[in-house]
């Protein structure tokens, strides 16, 4: 039977905080990233200009049929060699992860921006309204309420896709958990542990957006 | 930014390519099978009767979805082999990671078909004497999976995509030779390159017939 024995794991515990730390950054970065071009994607695959339409669709379809590994591979390894920069893990992530995260986000928003009941367009541009005035006062805030559960499930994913980072030592919590499993000889606390936080944190951030998405509810105006 | 583009170092190596394609597909078919049928047999679970099975399906549930799947591919591949004395190749390792997470993904799905059926199906096959598990089979599940086919396959296609991720743990599928390959011609940008089209054009029908076979479903309920 084999003998538990976490003390090297707690004794290092500094370690896998940084780590969660970069976690936390990684996904912050993306998110916020990835939620400006989701909504830059969605209003250009909605225009009626072609030449915005078509490359948004690209965008949007590429990215959400390769793996992300793949593209985080082609953005740190390849990429650098057609700009000739150098490129960290940090910005390759980033910037994977926010194309990747915004690609999903579009369709999200555009599905939302769609479900808004044509008579609110009509009323609002009956009383003068322009497009921008339309979109930023009417649709998108009863659209948001709307793409809010399926943006939250879009966000713990992206936190999930953030370990492949630990691919291109970007010193994510997985990466540490690499580290310290070869430091200590103990990979099977190691990555217990590792397995408990990544699912003690998730499965906060879950529970919150239910009694959000509760509250919404009772406001009304909640349904897809 | 004129950087010469040379496709030719990669097809050169395209058998390197197709024997990582045939692991990525070999994979996929596995996971995915175990991946569903084992998705169906815990969202039986949640319904069970008895609390102990309902239990133990919604814990497998949550634990499976709100880690990462790199994350159980990785205790699979260098923890359970100390805590039991077996020996897990790259292969089982990812196996295990993909099909557990798949599983508790579609388990999600197929309660929400079943849930979906109205009520007055369950009572109507009861009325004319089915028992719980001839109505689940003749009745419940036939409509059920109808109305979550578009939903399975985005799952197939996630799964496929998952399957980049053997490569962590050296498993010989499309991106560990891509890397291979980029290694020893140095070309990463064009290995990756090809690497992605791949995906893209394997997966991409598949997609597209989703996004019709979704429409189709939405006119005729």
């Amino acid at each position: 039977m084999y003998e538990w024995n976490f003390a090297p794991v707690f004794a290092e515990s500094g370690l896998l905080l940084a780590g969660f730390r970069n976690t936390l950054i990684l996904t912050a970065t993306a998110l916020s990233g990835g939620l400006v071009v989701g909504l830059l994607l969605a209003f250009a695959r909605l225009s009626h200009r072609r030449w915005l339409r078509l490359p948004a669709d690209l965008v949007i379809e590429v990215f959400r049929t390769t793996p992300p590994l793949v593209q985080l591979f082609w953005f740190y390894f390849g990429l650098p060699i057609v700009l000739s920069v150098e490129m960290t893990p940090f910005m390759a992530a980033g910037l994977t992860f926010t194309i990747q995260s915004g690609a999903f986000f579009a369709e999200i928003f555009r599905a939302g921006i769609v479900s808004i009941e044509k008579g609110q367009w009509e009323s609002a541009k009956a009383i003068g309204m322009g497009h921008n005035q339309l979109m930023r006062r009417i649709i998108l805030p009863q659209a948001v309420k709307r793409m809010f559960p399926s943006m939250m499930e879009r966000s713990i994913e992206l936190m999930k896709t953030t370990t492949l980072v630990a691919t291109v030592s970007y010193a994510d919590l997985l990466f540490q958990a690499n580290e310290l499993a070869q430091k200590t000889f103990r990979p099977l606390e190691v990555y217990t542990v590792v397995a408990l936080i990544y699912f003690v944190s998730i499965s906060c951030v879950s529970f919150f957006a239910a009694r959000l998405e509760k509250r919404f509810a009772r406001t009304g105006e909640f349904s897809v | 930014m004129n950087y010469n583009w040379d496709f030719a170092s990669v097809f050169d190596n395209w058998w390197a390519l197709a024997v990582g394609l045939q692991g990525t597909l070999r994979l996929f078919a596995v996971c995915l099978i175990l991946g569903m049928s084992l998705g169906l047999l815990v969202a039986l679970g949640r319904r069970a009767h008895a609390k102990p099975v309902r239990w133990a399906s919604t814990g497998f549930v949550e634990f499976f979805r709100n880690t990462p799947v790199l994350v159980q591919i990785l205790w699979f591949y260098y923890a359970l082999p100390i805590l039991a004395p077996v020996e897990i190749s790259p292969f089982m390792a990812a196996i295990l990671g993909i099909s557990l997470n798949s599983a508790a993904y579609s388990a999600e799905i197929f309660r929400g078909g079943i849930q979906s059926i109205e009520p007055g199906q369950w009572e109507a096959a009861r009325a004319i004497g089915m028992s719980g598990l001839q109505t689940m089979r003749r009745v419940v599940l036939p409509q059920a999976v109808r109305r979550i086919i578009p939903s399975l396959t985005n799952r197939g296609v996630e799964i496929f995509k998952m399957t980049t991720l053997a490569s962590v743990v050296a498993y010989v599928e499309l991106l560990q030779q891509g890397k291979l390959v980029a290694s020893l011609n140095f070309n990463p940008l064009e290995v990756y390159t090809v690497v992605a089209a791949l995906f893209l054009i394997i997966l991409y029908p598949i997609v597209r017939a989703t996004y019709g076979l979704e429409r189709r479903l939405a006119r005729s309920d």
